[in-house]
């Protein structure tokens, strides 16, 4: 379908005819800005199609202000080779004229033709409703309604179904759903969603078990009692039966005779006892006699035995006598080799004596000789510590005081000297003959005096001078040194010394001796530690000692043999021949024992002998034996017969089988007690079965047993048909859903196809699946998977225009009218989007015919078409048609 | 002239499970109206006696009731009634027979044969030679013993026994008990009076089975039927009348349907049953769901009128013709399910398939019905 010309007139802003001429059979992009009649042009085209000519409820479509207008909208449009050509009058003139080809139509068929051609209806009352637009609806995107398709799709199904089935060549049953629905609903009231029973026919079911358990307990008590009726049966019969044939009289007759028999065989086996009884008294009394005999017959075997034993003895004495001199002339020589060795043994200890003696005196003769040398010396050194000692005494001198004075004659010359340095100078030199003395000391020649004090000299016939030293401290060094001069002399008193030096020299002598004392002690000592006088007792002691050594190696005798031996050589030797003379001495000794006991031996064993050897040769001994032997034979005699007797009474007994007899008595009297036991327990279990039996039998089990399988059976059938039903139902449910899923999957392969080629184009990898409804549903992208419903509204918008799209090209595919128009569409799309939309659209156009109304024209600038300004149409002149 | 009504094989004590529980409890309750007949039948034709060929009971564990009422169904003639203990109610040490006399409900009229031997009926001039089951089964001839038994020459000689007569009927019959094919001769028996099978039949001119009184299984065997007995005296011919006793017919039919004129004429014979008819329908071969449709409502209205229809369909297939499929209006993949259904009911799921095929038809043809069961 493509729409070539529009006019409208008195529609509106358009009082004035207005008309859209030229219109292109693809894409036609209708711009102004707004209030410039974009929207009342496609509200005309709408109200051509969707509103009844004669409708009342078009009144917006007046030009303002204006009641009396008579609202019309032509149309040309071409479909499938043929011209349509629709005029619609509104309110003031209503009226509806169509011209298809050559054919014209009017009022109602008119409308009927164009509703029919692009598949809507008209609304029964009022103006035109969503719901009856139908493939316009879907076609025709109205401002900012873009994104919603869901409902719009609904309203064009039948008209989608339709063109569907054209293609598809099927019909997609018209009831089918409400039987799936009815079918689900049936199988739902027998079995749940996962085929599981539920309600009644699950209820059957347990029920069914509950008869059937009932059913089982009463054919086992059924059983039971059909079972026990037998028993009783059997013990009835049994029970009769011996009732008449009384086995047990038979026993008893049967236990008589046996007792009777056993009874004769006990009397004899009395009598065997008594006889055997008297059979063991003689085999006592001839064994005694036996043993007597014996006994009596061993007495000669024990003389010889005697005998022999004496003549043993004796031969044990006489080897015994034999090996005396062996003994004794071991004894002998064991005596001598001992005596010769204690000898030998006596020689070398004097000769080690000796020895010893000789080693003592050369010993005790160096030691005087050393203790006399040091004796000497001792001496000697005794001398020199004595005249050490006498010069020390001689020039003892106090060593301290020495030092003393040394240091006071030393401060006395300084005294001195420093007077001398304050002294006045007095020197002389006179001619010679003149007298001059100085203080009254004559004074000659030349001279000097140091002068402390005053002095006078005078001169011989020249007259006296008084001279007086000058200076302070003349006095006071006067008085040092005058004191200083006291104290040397009083020291030297003391040590009553001349001068310093003297003692000096005392001092060193002093000291010397000391030397010499100590160097004398010291030697001294180194002899005679202990002093002389112990040294000299010493020394004397040596001597004596030695003197007495010589006077015993005098006494002691020179050694004259040569072959003495060395003293250990003897010893062992002494000891050798010790322990043999002992043991030759217990070697006699025990052989004197033995020899005593052998002889004793044969003594007794002589004795013996000799008192049996009487006793055997005796008359009452020969008499005795006689008497025993005699005895003895008829006690054998008597034993044989009385034995022979009772061999046969015991053949007699066995024969018999007393054993046998009495197992036989057990086994009757327990077969009669076990006969009647088991009579009087058939009697009480007879008894016992009875009772049961009534008891059960009032049940009326198997009556009971039928009524539970009557209801086993019932519930059973009920059970079978519900179950056949629900496999019907199954079946029946399984085979309608699959029909129906082959069917949807069908119907929904052309739609998808479109979807699929559109939505390649905006998104490379995603893929907008339609449902069963044909509506678009989920939506996926790469890993991102949804409903489109969940997408963002500019997304859901393009998904929208490109559903729609894809119906077009479906619709088209049927043969069907597809007019596609978008006011103002995609205004909530990015630039990038935008772009991808232009060129699905500019690729559906090349299918389908769309009018796009836009107030942004920038916007779509580059779709490849011209654009339609109307503002510009406006001022145009209306070209006629 | 001694008369007498010979029965066997009352059964009492049966249930029925194979029947909704409304109609077992009728037949049940007609087991117990038949025994009423019986006596009611032996007043009026004036019997001397009435003799029961074995299964009065069928089991031996019936409850206390149940003895005391069969005992009760017999008032209605106050001759002698002589009772022989058969396999389902063998004479055993304890057995229903010695639950009866401890219950004290066997009138004095009512003579049980526990013991093998002659019941002599001095006045009714009958001597009644009696073989009962005293065990469950046996593998010999009962009756044989009847050979040894004297009875007063002025009496005439009725053997009553219970079993299969050897080498004659068909192997349904239990193989034990057999009673030889001419005992009535061998033992010069005037009669023999049988029970154990349920059809009246005659053996011989002198041996006969009365069968039971009211039918308890679908086998068409004349049974349902009392004998009355007329024998002149000792030695001579028995004449011998079938008299119908039962309440209820028990039909079994078994019908094929190929065309439509077979189910029409299905529908006749069903409109034409009695209302006191038992009928086990088994059907096979196929049926449109136009006809399916008009069988259902065909055996809906029998059901309603007669005593029990059990109809078993597993063999007849739904055949949807063209026009079935049209009147459904079952367009669109609907169809499709049809087509696989009726394909379906030849392959293991026959029997799911055609019943899901006839629960489709009911809810296309209703769609706001509230159940197609």
């Amino acid at each position: 379908m493509k729409l070539q010309r529009l006019r409208v007139e008195q529609v509106r802003q358009f009082r004035a005819p207005f008309v859209l001429n030229d219109l292109n059979p693809g894409l036609n992009l209708i711009h102004g800005p707004n209030e410039s009649g974009k929207s009342t042009l496609v509200r005309a085209i709408r109200a051509a199609f969707f509103e009844r000519y004669r409708s009342k409820s078009v009144q917006d479509l007046c030009p303002w202000g204006d009641s009396s207008a008579a609202p019309t909208v032509e149309l040309e449009f071409e479909h499938q080779g043929t011209q349509w050509r629709l005029i619609k009058s509104f309110l003031k003139r209503t009226r509806c004229d169509l011209t298809i080809g050559g054919d014209s139509f009017s009022e109602d068929e008119a409308e009927e033709r164009v509703a029919e051609l692009l598949g809507y209806e008209y609304s029964k009352k009022g103006g035109s409703k969503a719901a009856h637009w139908g493939i316009p609806g879907l076609l025709w995107v109205e401002q900012g309604t873009g994104q919603d398709i869901e409902q719009a799709v609904e309203h064009a199904g039948d008209h989608l179904q339709s063109a569907l089935n054209t293609l598809v060549g099927e019909v997609a049953s018209s009831g089918g759903d409400a039987v799936i629905d009815k079918v689900t609903a049936e199988r739902g009231a027998l079995l749940t969603r996962t085929g599981q029973p539920t309600g009644e026919y699950r209820q059957l079911g347990e029920a069914r078990e509950g008869y059937q358990e009932a059913v089982n307990d009463l054919e086992s008590r059924v059983a039971q009692y059909q079972q026990q009726v037998d028993r009783l049966q059997a013990v009835t019969q049994e029970f009769q039966k011996h009732q008449q044939e009384r086995p047990w009289d038979k026993a008893q007759t049967s236990l008589e005779e046996a007792q009777a028999r056993l009874a004769g065989i006990q009397q004899l086996e009395q009598q065997q006892q008594r006889e055997l009884e008297t059979l063991g008294h003689l085999e006592q009394q001839h064994e005694l006699t036996a043993q007597n005999l014996a006994q009596m017959k061993r007495a000669g075997e024990q003389l010889a035995e005697r005998r022999e034993a004496l003549e043993m003895a004796e031969q044990r004495l006489r080897t015994t006598e034999s090996q005396s001199n062996t003994v004794t002339g071991e004894l002998v020589a064991a005596t001598e080799a001992y005596n010769a060795a204690a000898r030998q043994l006596t020689a070398a200890r004097a000769q080690d004596q000796r020895a010893r003696l000789v080693r003592e005196k050369e010993q005790a003769a160096q030691r005087k000789q050393t203790l006399s040398e040091q004796l000497e010396k001792a001496r000697t050194y005794q001398v020199q510590l004595n005249e050490a000692l006498k010069q020390s005494q001689e020039n003892r001198i106090d060593v301290e005081a020495v030092a003393e004075l040394k240091r006071s004659d030393r401060a006395l010359r300084e005294a001195r000297i420093r007077s001398e340095a304050i002294a006045s100078r007095l020197s002389w030199a006179l001619e010679p003959g003149v007298l001059a003395s100085l203080d009254d000391h004559p004074i000659t020649g030349d001279g000097a005096e140091q002068l402390l004090d005053r002095a006078r000299l005078r001169i011989a016939g020249v007259g006296t001078f008084d001279i007086t030293p000058g200076g302070d401290q003349l006095a006071d060094t006067r008085r040092t040194l005058a004191e200083r001069e006291q104290s040397v002399q009083a020291q030297l008193d003391k040590l009553s010394v001349p001068s310093p030096e003297d003692a000096e020299e005392r001092k060193a002598r002093f000291e010397a001796a000391e030397q010499r004392r100590m160097h004398a002690e010291d030697l001294l000592r180194s002899v005679a530690p202990s002093g002389i006088e112990v040294l000299g007792v010493a020394q004397a002691e040596a001597a004596s000692e030695l003197e007495a050594l010589e006077k015993r190696l005098g006494t002691a005798p020179e050694v004259v043999k040569a072959n003495v031996p060395a003293l250990a050589e003897a010893e062992v030797e002494f000891s050798r021949a010790e322990s043999r003379l002992k043991a030759a001495e217990r070697a006699e000794r025990e052989y004197q024992t033995l020899l005593l006991t052998r002889r004793q031996a044969r003594d007794n064993a002589h004795s013996e002998w000799h008192r049996l050897d009487r006793e055997f040769q005796s008359n009452e001994h020969q008499k005795k034996l006689a008497g025993l032997e005699e005895r003895f034979g008829a006690l054998s005699a008597e034993k044989r017969e009385k034995a022979g007797r009772v061999e046969r009474r015991k053949e007699q007994i066995r024969q018999a089988r007393p054993d046998i007899l009495r197992q036989d008595i057990d086994r009757f009297e327990k077969t009669i007690q076990h006969l009647h036991d088991t009579q009087v327990a058939r009697e009480r279990e007879m008894r016992e079965i009875k009772v049961r039996l009534e008891a059960w039998g009032a049940e009326g089990l198997e009556e009971q047993l039928s009524e539970a399988r009557v209801g086993l059976e019932q519930c059973n059938r009920r059970y079978q048909e519900l179950s056949r039903r629900a496999r019907a139902l199954d079946l029946l449910l399984s085979l309608l859903v699959d029909q129906r899923q082959a069917l949807t999957r069908r119907l929904q392969a052309p739609l998808q196809k479109h979807l699929d080629h559109y939505v390649s184009l905006l998104f490379p990898e995603a893929r907008l699946e339609v449902d069963e409804q044909l509506q678009p549903g989920r939506f996926s992208r790469g890993r991102e998977l949804g409903h489109v419903g969940e997408l963002s509204f500019g997304a859901r918008e393009q998904m929208g225009l490109i559903s729609r799209l894809a119906y077009a090209d479906l619709l088209l595919e049927a043969d069907r009218p597809t007019l596609i128009m978008l006011d103002d569409t995609l205004v909530h799309s990015d630039q990038s989007r935008l772009d991808a939309m232009k060129r699905i659209l500019f690729d559906a156009a090349r299918r389908h015919q769309i009018l796009l109304f836009t107030c942004h024209p920038e916007k779509w600038q580059d779709l490849g078409v011209a654009p339609v300004d109307i503002e510009h149409l406006k001022k145009s002149p209306p070209t006629l048609a | 002239m001694p008369r007498f009504l010979h029965t066997a094989d009352w059964q009492m004590g049966r249930t029925f499970s194979r029947f909704e529980a409304e109609d077992g409890a009728a037949l049940v309750e007609a087991r117990f109206k038949a025994i009423e007949t019986l006596a009611g039948l032996a007043r009026e034709r004036q019997c001397d006696a009435v003799l029961v060929a074995g299964d009065v009971f069928d089991a031996q564990g019936v409850s206390d009731r149940t003895i005391r009422r069969v005992f009760n169904a017999t008032q209605g003639f106050d001759g002698p009634w002589v009772l022989l203990p058969g396999n389902h109610d063998a004479a055993l040490v304890e057995s229903v027979w010695t639950r009866a006399q401890r219950l004290k409900s066997v009138p004095d009229n009512v003579l049980l044969a526990l013991t093998p031997g002659v019941i002599t009926l001095d006045e009714q001039g009958l001597a009644v030679l009696c073989a009962p089951l005293t065990q469950r089964h046996t593998y010999s001839d009962l009756t044989a013993a009847f050979d040894r038994y004297e009875t007063p020459g002025h009496l005439v000689r009725v053997g009553l026994a219970h079993g299969g007569v050897e080498g004659l009927l068909s192997e349904d019959i239990d193989a034990t008990n057999p009673i030889a094919a001419d005992r009535a001769k061998a033992s010069r028996l005037d009669y023999l009076a049988l029970g154990d099978w349920h059809g009246t039949r005659q053996i011989d001119e002198r041996t006969w089975y009365s069968g039971t009184p009211e039918p308890e299984r679908f086998r068409n065997n004349d049974a349902g039927n009392a004998l009355v007995v007329e024998i002149d005296h000792p030695g001579s011919q028995p004449h011998v009348e079938a008299v119908a006793t039962s309440q209820f017919q028990w039909h079994q039919w078994r019908e094929a349907l190929s065309v439509n004129s077979d189910l029409e004429r299905l529908i006749e014979r069903l409109q034409a049953l009695p209302a006191t008819s038992v009928l086990d329908l088994r059907l096979s071969g196929e049926i449109t769901l136009d006809g399916d449709e008009r069988l259902n409502h065909a055996l809906s209205v029998a059901e309603a009128r007669i005593r029990s229809i059990q109809c078993e369909r597993s063999s007849l297939q739904l055949s949807p013709t063209q026009e079935d499929i049209a009147t459904l209006q079952a367009d669109g993949y609907l169809g499709n399910v049809i087509t696989r259904l009726r394909d379906l009911q030849e392959g293991e799921q026959g029997e799911a398939a055609r019943d899901a095929l006839a629960i489709l038809a009911t809810v296309l043809k209703d769609p706001r019905g509230e159940s197609a069961s």
